[in-house]
């Protein structure tokens, strides 16, 4: 009896666990509850991509702006730059790491 | 000092005729081209009720702020991580998401709400702030004074004030020492924060405008990311 008591006791522990965390995976944190459709990447993300295209094109940071960019996966974006004038295309994970800096076209 | 609203830069007050054809050809083309793209972007949030993300529009934001007068949580004042390479003091703005960030040390930012240009107003690049004003006057473009009366009165300006469209603070963009008619300026209509409403101008809610008018220096560097832009500055 005390056994089978122990165990219901178990499962409604797991399972109020398990609604716990689904819930946290499920809602957004506050600061993060409104997005645009377009889905680009967080600024800071792109502007990581600036710094390495103006290394890459030898121009300075401040004539390097991103363009456009889009979300390639969950973990990683795509960010389309221009650097004074020539066109460049970065791949940026969602830790930061820059991944490419290629000549677009 | 002198502020000038968004209507003015509709107007091109004070710009030679050809600068203004160019600008309109270029919003034309810009807005005939990011068009489809500029008006697929929707504002979304999220409500926690239904569990669902929900689009952002006017009438949403009005109904949302008359129940709890503040804009929803995302676009409230906050410290944020921000991983970047650029100095603390420097403001970047992402016009498509509606936020503005200040970045500070430590790899953090302050972001702010804002709202920014509508569809074929937007625009993008890297510029600075040239000047600053303690509630701004504002002076109606001549097209506003001659098709509405209440604008009429004003056609000498307003002066600064609660009621001033301009808000409490502006901070006048330049492009080296050119002013490019475009502000970050405070506003009367707090629920436009997070939409896409005006005709270029960041506008900020004025509680917010005071906080970042007191953080920044003249000259502190404003990089605008806004993808679909129309126009193109200082790169």
């Amino acid at each position: 009896m005390n056994e089978g008591i122990s165990r219901m006791k178990g499962l409604v522990l797991a399972l109020a666990a398990l609604a716990a965390v689904s819930g946290c995976q499920s809602q957004p944190k506050p600061e993060d509850m409104a997005r645009t459709s377009l889905q680009t990447a967080p600024a800071d993300l792109q502007l990581l991509c600036a710094h390495a295209a103006a290394g890459a094109a030898q121009v300075d940071s401040s004539k390097v702006l991103p363009t456009s960019s889009r979300a390639l996966d969950a973990a990683n974006y795509s960010v389309d730059l221009d650097a004074a004038g020539r066109k460049f295309t970065c791949i940026v994970d969602t830790a930061g790491s820059v991944k490419s800096v290629t000549p677009a076209g | 000092m002198t502020g000038t609203s968004d209507d003015n830069r509709l107007a091109g007050k004070g710009r030679p005729l050809w600068t203004r054809r160019r600008l309109g050809i270029a919003a034309l083309a810009a807005a005939l081209t990011f068009g489809p793209l500029a008006a697929w972007a929707q504002t979304q949030i999220y409500d926690a009720r239904t569990k669902k993300w929900v689009n952002y529009d006017k009438k949403k934001a009005r109904q949302y702020f008359a129940r709890n007068n503040q804009p929803p949580e995302a676009f409230r004042r906050q410290v944020v991580p921000f991983r970047t390479a650029e100095k603390p003091g420097t403001i970047i703005i992402d016009g498509n998401q509606h936020f503005l960030y200040l970045v500070q040390p430590g790899g953090q930012a302050i972001r702010y709400g804002i709202g920014v240009g509508r569809e074929g107003f937007g625009w993008a690049g890297i510029v600075r702030v040239g000047r600053t004003a303690e509630w701004p006057t504002w002076t109606p473009p001549a097209e506003m004074v001659a098709r509405d009366p209440n604008a009429a009165k004003w056609a000498a300006g307003m002066p600064g004030g609660p009621d001033n469209p301009l808000g409490a603070r502006a901070l006048y963009l330049y492009e080296g020492d050119q002013d490019t008619i475009y502000r970050i300026h405070g506003t009367v209509e707090p629920w436009t924060i997070g939409l896409d409403v005006s005709s270029g101008c960041i506008r900020m809610n004025n509680d917010d405008v005071i906080d970042l008018h007191s953080r920044i220096e003249i000259g502190a560097k404003v990089i605008v990311l806004m993808q679909g832009a129309a126009l193109y500055k200082g790169v």
